[in-house]
């Protein structure tokens, strides 16, 4: 702590001269900073297939020593074209970029999105091709066909064919020491669906009642959406198909336990199920075949997690050059995300939005023409980089747990709050106040009078509203005393030490507003492990944290309504009972509550124009009910301040910053290349 | 000559005497020789006791090392879900219960704790949950670094203390004792995170210096060569200053001191009156009896050269095997975090014994208490 600190007044000294501009507020989005949402866009058009090919010098060196087929054979017929951002690169380089540690799977499995069945255009909200060409729905909603690329091939050459999605739900879903959880994707109205093959390239996911959301989920940041890369690493074995050329080997199924067993214990593990785990997690095993743009040649264990082009890769630019443009990527471990900002700001990264922290924008500004880099601003599209959440079944205290439960104390918490003082010191004036629904440019976004309603700082009414809940008694120094035992109120804010680093600041800068109101906070600053297990456990009174991700309601829901019982931060019992239909948890007492559980369940039997109805009208019951208390969202602050070497072309002045957008992949690194 | 006396009795002399004494023992009269036996049976069984102790040592810290790690709430897959949820993922309650089973933390701490053992009696420290990879290889691979970052900064701490700590003693209250000493005292005060940050900063603002790590990018993951070796020069002097520089004015204290006792003794004196140059009347005798105090410091030494400093290496983001130790307590990875406090357990217990050795190698004293 003492060390951000010291930062920061680093960076007050030094900043000075940036001042003016993180006061500007409001005009974040006029600034210089912030460009045009763009990307490069994808060729369907036939006629507009380039017809001769070429491939980068690294590979085409290859070829002529005869280590691989020539670059006709290793594309598929059904190419992904892409129409260059701004022009046709040329190809080369290595991508300095960092990293902080094993745990940090997501920098590198972001960069792999290219294996992700479907995927979002730049706004994060149309459906674009991805690994498959194309999908189609079932008029009745229940069976959806996605149609992969004819031809195409894994790194190792082997073709990639509906073979490799049977095997996945065959025997890697289906085995339960391999997944020990179905995916709530995979099912609808609680009913499990199923995969099968059509033809080589067809392969249909068959649902017993109407799904139609369910082509969102295959592009979306969920279990069956994330692509072989991020869903059969970290010990998960979901995504919808797997190398089974490769895999098969290592399941008992065709092999024999006893032979893996000895195997895994080899290797140093105990069972064959980790010696799986290990072998097809694209971060550690090397061997493992992929689809994506790059793979990988050093593992993340290492001081250098470095991935290198797939000379499969399935996408060429209008002239026919094989993408990716850029060699090699190479990761470099940092032992904490300070050093990462510090490398950035001494131009040792090429591109960099990860670990970079909007506190810093004064000093990444000054070093920008010594280090020679470009800074873009892209703010995110959810509603809350800082979000309350009240926990609604608190049970440690009653009279506190009644008190979160009841929708008018919310409010008047919320209306306590001077958002625009945290915006200014937190967020350098870059974030937008208010509640908690994503930006207007989300087709799910109910109105921008919802940003404001209940989310201004009104002290006079919250005082009203706190009364009308019965709390009229204060004590000498003007706090409002319990109903039950006439004691000083006083609710405690959970903080997690992680994501944001001035959480803990912001807190008790909270602290000091509801002094207003009469109402007494205490801060608790937690190890991030401990908050997480406290919140699955409801025993924060009101936990801070974000809702990040959220801006796409149906595919992330988990932080705008208790419905994922895995990640619970209002209410996990409330969770509970909605995933297990009732079996386990607590049912809602609020009949709002209740309405907003049916709205979602109805959800997935929709058409697309009536399902963004009724997420609008979710996200109205949530802004009215306050179950997430926004403080200030819309801002770069999560992976939205960038860091662009000056030499690196096609980038997108501005990104959207979204998990489905799988930030930085969404201005697809494909087609950067290094100016000479 | 009562003054020569004196000398004599002085350690630094008895010490030297009985050394030769010690080396001659053989070509001496037989009572002579049949005490230096005792002696030598005496100093066996201290040492063999001692050995001893250090073994029963080390278990405890083995055991207390598994109970500290796996006292706060939670275990690794809490931590592991954590993070996963930190980045975007969830795991259900299901799979957690899975993946508790692959790594045996279902089991009762005092069964994790013996199956851990039994293995680590068999030379194998278990594979990191963090890292996947054997202990042995995540701890090894930062070894080495962290022992030659070590060094450089213990080198660089005795070049700077010693000579200062004998100017100062020797020029007591001079102008150059008063500004050695104020810049040492500052040394002392300022937290060598914050000099780590001031001395980075600079670094990069006026000398362009790479920031962080102990190798250029490109020289990272090469294989070794005088290149790469080179680089790793050129990085070393600004984690080695941090590093020295907080430990020097400590040392340039008890350098003074311990000189100060020292040059008031008769036999320095002596020397003078004798003749002696005064380079040779502080260097030969005073200065090695100064000295003693830094034998007993070796067992410090020993833990510090393979952990390194923890805040200062995470502040620069020196791949050493400090921050490897904050990651794994963070993220509870038991066989990570344990094999390292056993390490540094292990190392600790050495380095007394070592240091006990040198004790009674340089001051008869020690070991003629041992003997009573």
């Amino acid at each position: 702590m003492r060390r951000r600190e010291f930062g920061a007044t680093l960076l007050a000294a030094s900043g000075l001269a940036s001042a003016a501009m993180a006061q500007s507020s409001g005009s974040v989005r006029d600034s210089a900073l912030v460009g045009e949402l763009e990307g490069p866009t994808l060729v369907s058009d036939p006629a507009r297939r380039p017809q001769r090919f070429a491939e980068a010098p690294m590979l085409a060196e290859q070829v002529r020593a005869g280590r691989l087929p020539p670059v006709e054979q290793r594309l598929p017929q059904d190419l992904m074209v892409v129409q260059p951002l701004r022009s046709v690169g040329r190809y080369g380089g290595t991508w300095r970029r960092g990293f902080i540690g094993p745990g940090d799977s997501e920098n590198g499995n972001r960069l792999m999105s290219a294996d992700k069945p479907l995927f979002f255009d730049k706004t994060g909200t149309q459906i674009v091709p991805c690994l498959c060409k194309g999908y189609e729905v079932s008029a009745d909603g229940k069976r959806t066909t996605v149609f992969l690329r004819k031809g195409m091939r894994w790194s190792d050459g082997t073709p990639h064919t509906a073979d490799d999605w049977v095997f996945w739900f065959e025997d890697l879903y289906k085995n339960p020491d391999l997944v020990p959880a179905p995916a709530p994707e995979m099912s609808a109205d609680g009913k499990p669906g199923r995969v099968e093959k059509v033809d080589e390239t067809t392969v249909v996911f068959i649902f017993e009642a109407a799904n139609y959301l369910f082509p969102y989920l295959l592009a979306g940041d969920t279990l069956v959406g994330g692509g072989q890369t991020r869903q059969q690493s970290d010990g998960r074995a979901y995504s919808v198909y797997a190398p089974m050329h490769y895999l098969k080997q290592f399941l008992p199924k065709y092999s024999s336990a006893e032979a893996l067993n000895a195997q895994a214990r080899a290797a140093g593990f105990t069972t064959w199920v980790q010696l799986f785990r290990n072998k097809s997690d694209w971060r550690l095993n090397r061997d493992l075949p992929t689809l994506a743009a790059w793979r990988m040649v050093q593992p993340i264990t290492g001081q250098q997690w470095v991935l290198e082009r797939n000379p499969y890769f399935y996408a060429v630019d209008t002239e026919g050059n094989q993408l990716p443009y850029i060699d090699r990527i190479q990761m470099t471990l940092a032992e904490n995300p300070e050093v990462v900002n510090l490398r950035a700001i001494a131009g040792d990264y090429d591109y960099q939005e990860r670990f970079i922290d909007l506190g810093k924008l004064p000093i990444l500004l000054e070093n920008r023409q010594r280090s020679r880099y470009r800074v873009h601003l892209d703010p995110g599209f959810n509603g809350g980089d800082t979000v309350l959440f009240p926990s609604l079944t608190y049970t440690e205290d009653k009279e506190i747990g009644a008190l979160l439960a009841d929708a008018r104390f919310r409010r008047a918490l919320s209306l306590g709050i001077d958002r625009e003082q945290l915006n200014e010191v937190f967020w350098l004036g870059l974030g937008t106040p208010g509640s908690v629904i994503p930006d207007r440019i989300i087709p799910e976004s109910p109105g921008e009078e919802w940003r404001t309603k209940w989310s201004t700082h009104e002290p006079a009414q919250a005082n009203r509203l706190l009364d009308s809940v019965g709390l009229t008694r204060k004590d000498r120094e003007g706090f409002r005393l319990r109903r039950d035992n006439g004691q000083r109120l006083r609710i405690e804010i959970a903080v997690a030490q992680t994501l944001s680093p001035t959480w803990p600041q912001q807190a008790e800068m909270i602290v000091q507003h509801w002094r207003q109101i009469g109402i007494a906070a205490d801060v608790k600053v937690m190890e991030r492990s401990l908050a997480l297990t406290r919140a699955l456990n409801d025993q924060h009174q009101i936990f801070m944290w974000t809702n990040n991700g959220t801006e796409s309601l149906y595919l992330y829901p988990r932080y705008a309504l208790p419905v994922d019982p895995t990640a619970g931060v209002m209410g996990n019992a409330h969770a509970l009972w909605f995933a297990s239909n009732g079996q386990r948890g607590t049912a809602p007492t609020e009949p709002e509550m209740k309405r907003a559980f049916d709205l979602m369940r109805a959800a997935a039997g929709q058409q697309e124009a009536e399902r963004i109805k009724t997420a609008q009208e979710v996200w109205k019951i949530i802004v009215e009910q306050q179950w997430g208390i926004g403080i200030v969202g819309l801002s770069p602050a999560f992976m939205g301040v960038r860091v662009v070497s000056e030499r690196l072309e096609n980038v997108p002045a501005r990104t959207g910053v979204s998990q489905h957008i799988r930030t930085p992949w969404g201005a697809r690194p494909e087609q950067w290349y290094f100016k000479s | 000559m009562p003054p020569m006396h004196d000398a004599l009795r002085s350690p630094p002399m008895r010490c030297l005497l009985l050394k030769d004494a010690f080396r001659h023992a053989p070509d001496r009269t037989g009572g002579a020789g049949r005490d230096t036996n005792a002696h030598a049976y005496l100093m066996l069984s201290y040492l063999l006791q001692r050995l001893g102790l250090a073994l029963v040592t080390c278990l405890f810290i083995s055991a207390l090392t598994f109970l500290i790690i796996r006292l706060p709430p939670g275990d690794f897959v809490d931590a592991y879900i954590a993070n996963l949820t930190a980045s975007g993922s969830s795991v259900s309650h299901e799979q957690a219960e899975a993946m508790r089973r692959e790594y045996g933390l279902d089991q009762p701490v005092l069964v994790q704790y013996a199956r851990w053992m039994g293995r680590v009696l068999q030379g194998d420290f278990g594979v990191s949950m963090v890292w996947r990879r054997p202990v042995t290889e995540v701890i090894g691979d930062r070894l080495w670094l962290t022992m030659v970052v070590s060094l450089a900064a213990l080198f660089l701490t005795w070049a700077i203390a010693l000579p200062i700590g004998i100017y100062s003693a020797v020029r007591q209250y001079s102008i150059g004792d008063y500004i050695f000493t104020t810049l040492g005292f500052i040394g002392l005060a300022i937290p060598n995170f914050l000099l780590a940050l001031i001395l980075m900063y600079l670094g990069f603002r006026y000398l362009g210096l790479n920031v962080g790590g102990l190798f250029s990018p490109d020289y990272v993951q090469a294989p070794w060569s005088w290149a790469r070796v080179w680089d790793l020069i050129k990085h070393l002097p600004l984690p080695a200053a941090v590093l020295a520089l907080a430990g020097t004015a400590q040392l340039i204290r008890i350098m003074r001191a311990n000189l100060l006792d020292e040059l008031r003794r008769p036999y320095v004196v002596t020397a003078r009156a004798k003749g002696l140059s005064e380079m040779r009347a502080i260097l030969k005798y005073p200065v090695r009896a100064a000295l003693n105090p830094f034998a007993s410091s070796v067992a410090y030494l020993f833990p510090y050269l393979v952990s390194g400093s923890i805040v200062v290496s995470l502040v620069l983001g020196l791949p050493t095997v400090g921050p490897l130790l904050l990651q794994a307590l963070v993220a509870q990875d038991m066989f990570l975090a344990g094999a390292i406090v056993l390490l540094l357990g292990v190392m600790t217990v050495i380095g007394t014994l070592i240091s006990d050795i040198l004790l009674i190698w340089i001051d008869p004293r020690i070991r003629l208490e041992g003997r009573a």
